[in-house]
């Protein structure tokens, strides 16, 4: 009996032992971090005053209320996540349907299209900048097209499409390589058999591809949407927010409240309700695609 | 005859499909080699003409930004802080998965739950308050403080990603090992860690890609002093500082991104099976 109980308690010294370094670092990252801002939510506090003040749910009814900020930054994350959504998942497809044909330059067309995955956000940003700002000036002198002397950034609407299209060529790359992975598990045999069956290349797309991509397109959808609600890096070296500010996004202009006007309490509040947001659209998603993956 | 046909009918369109393919990859990487052209330009090279290549291979770019951001030291910091955070997450993590993993109580139960449920918060969220709790235990404008952070951020998606293997692997081995009289970090790392080796490739890639790219927790971290800057960090300061210097500031750029290109085209094959092992597991 003695025996027994000196193996248990050294089987819970072990467990402690394997257990805790893991939980105390992601105490110290999240879970007391995120009880602080639960904390700071509720305050008016800039940071430089010895102690923040107490104001009940002030700053979420002023953010639902009367943020004008904040709604456009809403407005702009929502529509952003969305066309970003649709157009990377069907370029990707497309690309690696292309690049599951066994062409002679496969292996470089793929290390071609996944290079820019690699890079650093802020730096693409800063890249297409340049492009955008003195790039195209060049490319209109030569082509003399109209495209090269729109606006790209200066215009609002211009700004949005030249945002997305950025995020998009950094990381199609990237869902391509999930699509094609998913391509190699459809059995070749399949495909055959319906050729055989006189099924033409856009009927297999539409009756077998698709379909028997479903797995590789819940991950691809969940892991756009969870990148693009968080949007951050490409705006502030792309755009800064310009023009006129019509380009913050919801992570942004949390930034802005918190970083650059020091609206510590005000700001905090906004990222839990960032944070809330985020919660519910998981949520919603996975229930969705569980609901699906029974019934197929 | 029918099959010859189509097959001669099919190759046509192939070879002009690859070549389709092939201008457009050229034209996607563009942009990359205009950063690269322009780095090798005079000032008013790059004024007048963006597109036309250098006229005189223009290195003292390279010398000045070198020399300016003090290139050797911000890349040892990279180093520092995607090693350190790493080598932690990667230790902390598989030592609480295999545990985690191993044992079938409802406390296991639920510290796993705990672990790895922070994969729902978002970064933003909790940014001001993570910059606080890391001053309050002097983890701030330090490299060394910066990657022991990233322990506690890489951590969630590494335990789930790592019990999710661990299950796998069959009990048999922990107990004919426990014959043997191997017990506890012994039995671990010279029975079961090896064992771990494919999905630690995976969360290496993953990790090293975000941690020597992130910005952000950087920025707020270990922006302050230049001793403690990162690559990325020191190219955004360097452009804000250098607007309308576009050689200096793609000069800075293609430093900064150099390293990660050269590693990906040796390594290439791994980088891309790791994302894609990463992204279906996690």
């Amino acid at each position: 009996m003695f025996k027994s109980m000196g193996k248990t308690w050294r089987e819970r010294l072990e467990f402690g032992l394997f257990t805790l370094p893991v939980l105390l670092c992601i105490a110290v990252a999240f879970y007391i971090p995120f009880v602080m801002t639960a904390r700071y939510s509720m305050t008016k506090w800039n940071g430089i005053a010895q102690n923040p003040t107490f104001v009940g749910l002030d700053n979420f009814r002023q953010i639902f209320s009367g943020d004008a900020n904040f709604a456009q930054a809403s407005w702009f994350t929502v529509k952003y996540a969305l066309l970003y959504i649709v157009i990377i998942n069907v370029l990707a497809i497309g690309l690696a349907v292309i690049l599951n044909m066994k062409l002679r330059s496969t292996s470089w067309l793929r290390a071609a299209f996944f290079i820019p995955y690699i890079l650093s956000l802020v730096i693409v940003g800063f890249i297409w900048k340049f492009i955008f700002m003195q790039g195209f000036e060049s490319l209109y002198e030569s082509t003399g097209w109209p495209i090269f002397s729109m606006s790209w950034l200066g215009e609002p609407g211009l700004a949005f499409i030249s945002i997305l299209g950025v995020s998009i060529w950094q990381s199609v790359g990237f869902y391509m390589v999930i699509y094609i992975a998913g391509l190699q598990s459809i059995p070749d045999d399949l495909m055959e058999a319906a050729t055989v069956d006189g099924a033409g290349p856009l009927r297999r797309f539409i009756s077998i591809t698709l379909p028997l991509l479903a797995p590789s397109i819940t991950i691809s959808v969940f892991m756009a949407l969870t990148n693009s609600i968080k949007v951050f890096d490409v705006i502030l070296s792309l755009t800064g927010g310009g023009p006129g500010g019509t380009t913050y996004s919801v992570a942004y202009d949390i930034y802005r409240d918190t970083f650059q006007n020091n609206l510590y309490g005000y700001g905090t509040a906004k990222a839990l309700v960032l944070f809330v947001a985020v919660l519910v659209v998981t949520i919603i998603q996975l229930a969705v695609f569980k609901r699906r993956e029974v019934e197929a | 005859m029918n099959a010859t046909n189509r097959s001669s009918g099919a190759r046509l369109p192939k070879l002009l499909l690859e070549i389709v393919m092939i201008l457009l990859s050229i034209l996607f990487l563009y942009p990359l080699f205009l950063a690269l052209n322009n780095s090798l330009k005079s000032f008013g090279e790059v004024m007048t003409d963006v597109i036309a290549l250098p006229k005189a291979l223009a290195f003292e770019n390279y010398s000045y930004v070198w020399s300016f951001i003090n290139y050797p030291k911000l890349f040892l910091n990279n180093f520092i802080i995607t090693g350190l955070g790493l080598a932690g997450i990667i230790f902390v993590s598989s030592i609480a998965a295999y545990k985690l993993a191993r044992t079938r109580t409802r406390t296991s139960a639920l510290l796993y739950l705990l672990c790895i449920m922070p994969m729902l918060i978002p970064f933003q969220s909790i940014m001001l308050t993570v910059l606080q709790l890391a001053k309050q235990l002097n983890l701030s404008e330090s490299t060394w403080g910066l990657g022991l952070l990233y322990w506690g951020f890489g951590a969630p998606l590494a335990v789930f990603i790592y019990h999710g293997f661990v299950k796998g692997i069959p009990r048999e081995i922990d107990e004919s090992a426990t014959i043997d009289g191997a017990s506890g970090f012994r039995l671990f790392f010279s029975v079961i860690f090896p064992l771990l080796k494919s999905v630690t490739t995976t969360i290496i890639i993953i990790d090293v890609m975000w941690i020597w790219n992130d910005f952000l927790l950087p920025l707020l971290m270990v922006n302050g002093s230049p001793d403690t800057k990162t690559l990325t960090l020191a190219a955004y300061t360097f452009v804000g500082q250098y607007t309308s210097d576009w050689q200096y500031a793609m000069t800075a750029m293609v430093m900064a991104v150099l390293p990660s290109i050269i590693v990906f085209i040796f390594l290439q094959k791994y980088i891309v099976k790791g994302v894609v092992a990463g992204a279906v597991k996690g």
